[in-house]
């Protein structure tokens, strides 16, 4: 695992996925009919033309989905003819994806010609402008998300998302099927992909294809959700804690107290990593829920190890203390 | 550390028997063994790993086998995709 992760990031969406993926949620209508339908969205920032309408075409970011609201609408309409399709040619000089104009809108059928033969498409929607711009950059941005494959499982106990990894064979897959077994939900076993949302934020999830589904050494494959039902399922949750199962090996330390905090880093974002050593007869799935609920004190600002340490720190002060006390003899004195 | 790119030759593509053929082949080495198809870097010790890439007939693959006997394990693995599996 010290490798530098392999990141699967995508580099551009056609125009026609982006509006099929948002045509229903977003109630886009396409005014342009399939022109255009083939250009790429390669930034997940959208733009608002309006310098670039008025003129001002320095710095303009062409290459992003163009949102045109009440402001570019009202500045358009107050323009005489000429100008306004003075003004739209400046824009069809460059090479935009898409135009998407919200709150419904009217627009000049002369623009919309001009678009056609441009082969930029022009969309509609009756959302607000700041609406679309929320959902829209949404979208995108999960589009444009950096990802990763981790090979391990993914479970959901007691709603921390605890990723356990380790050589393949050290039984990671049985110690998921044992935490689903005591009522935790699996997300994903085996092939886990790992998405990072916003800052900081890593979201797990298993691939279509083979989605909760497991592999039992000797047993063959399985498939978790029709026999344990629903309930014992995720659809995708945070990464928060990684479990890395190794071999219990003698000449290694492991961290006695829990002061010591390991990390380990996917996709830039830094986790809370726990070192576990396995042999016979260690039950780590009570040990992986006691991880759960250790992070979950955490959170809730109980360290355990940190607690026990300061009442050692009390413990010993006190003591010297009580050595220094000169009054000592004269407490028990019932003279 | 051997890096490489091989082809699926069989008609079938990596489906279930391949894939377990593929894994079994793989453990009988201490070696590291990982398959990347289009960005997605997988376990090739894991059946549900080979399996989740779907390779069809024709799809190139990079292999990348780590370890001592790096040289044996890479030479099955190879030997299972040139021999198109045992299939067709």
């Amino acid at each position: 695992m010290n490798r530098k992760e392999q990141q699967i990031q995508k580099d551009s969406i056609t125009v026609e996925y982006l509006f099929n993926a948002n045509k229903h949620r977003l109630k886009l209508k396409c005014l342009t009919g399939d022109t255009g339908f083939d250009n790429k969205v390669s930034d997940k920032n959208i733009h608002r033309p309006g310098l670039a309408l008025a003129g001002y075409v320095e710095l303009f970011t062409y290459n992003r989905v163009q949102v045109v609201g009440n402001t570019e609408i009202r500045y358009l309409n107050h323009l005489t003819p000429e100008k306004r399709s003075q003004a739209y040619s400046t824009l069809m000089k460059f090479d935009i994806p898409c135009i998407v104009i919200t709150n419904n809108n009217q627009i000049d059928n002369e623009l919309l010609e001009l678009s056609t033969k441009n082969n930029v498409p022009v969309f509609k929607t009756p959302l607000e402008t700041t609406k679309f711009v929320y959902f829209i950059s949404d979208f995108l941005d999960d589009q444009f998300a950096a990802q990763t494959v981790i090979h391990g499982s993914f479970v959901d106990v007691y709603g921390i998302g605890v990723l356990l990894t380790g050589r393949s064979g050290i039984g990671k897959s049985e110690i998921a099927l044992d935490l689903i077994e005591r009522g935790h939900r699996l997300v994903a076993d085996d092939v886990v992909v790992v998405t990072r949302k916003g800052e900081g934020i890593l979201m797990g999830a298993g691939t279509d294809l083979v989605k909760h589904f497991m592999e039992i050494r000797g047993l063959g494959l399985i498939d978790v959700r029709s026999m344990f039902g629903i309930r014992a399922i995720r659809f995708q949750k945070r990464v928060e804690v990684i479990v890395e199962l190794e071999d219990w090996d003698k000449s290694q330390e492991y961290t006695r107290t829990g002061l010591d905090n390991l990390t380990m880093e996917i996709l830039e974002v830094d986790l809370p990593k726990v070192k576990l050593p396995i042999y016979p007869g260690k039950n780590v799935t009570v040990i992986a829920e006691v991880i759960a609920l250790n992070y979950l004190l955490k959170h809730y600002g109980y360290d355990a190890a940190k607690e026990f340490q300061s009442r050692l720190e009390n413990a010993i002060s006190e003591k010297t203390r009580m050595k220094n006390r000169v009054i000592d003899y004269f407490e028990h004195d019932f003279e | 550390m051997i890096e490489e790119t091989v082809t699926v030759k069989n008609k079938k593509g990596i489906h279930t028997r391949p894939a377990a053929m593929l894994v079994k082949a793989a453990a009988k080495y201490s070696s590291d063994f990982t398959i990347i198809k289009d960005g997605m870097e997988i376990n090739g010790k894991s059946i549900i790993g080979v399996m989740s890439l779907a390779a069809e007939e024709g799809a190139e693959l990079k292999v990348r086998v780590e370890g001592e006997d790096e040289k044996e394990a890479f030479n099955a693995i190879k030997k299972a995709f040139e021999t198109g599996f045992d299939e067709d």
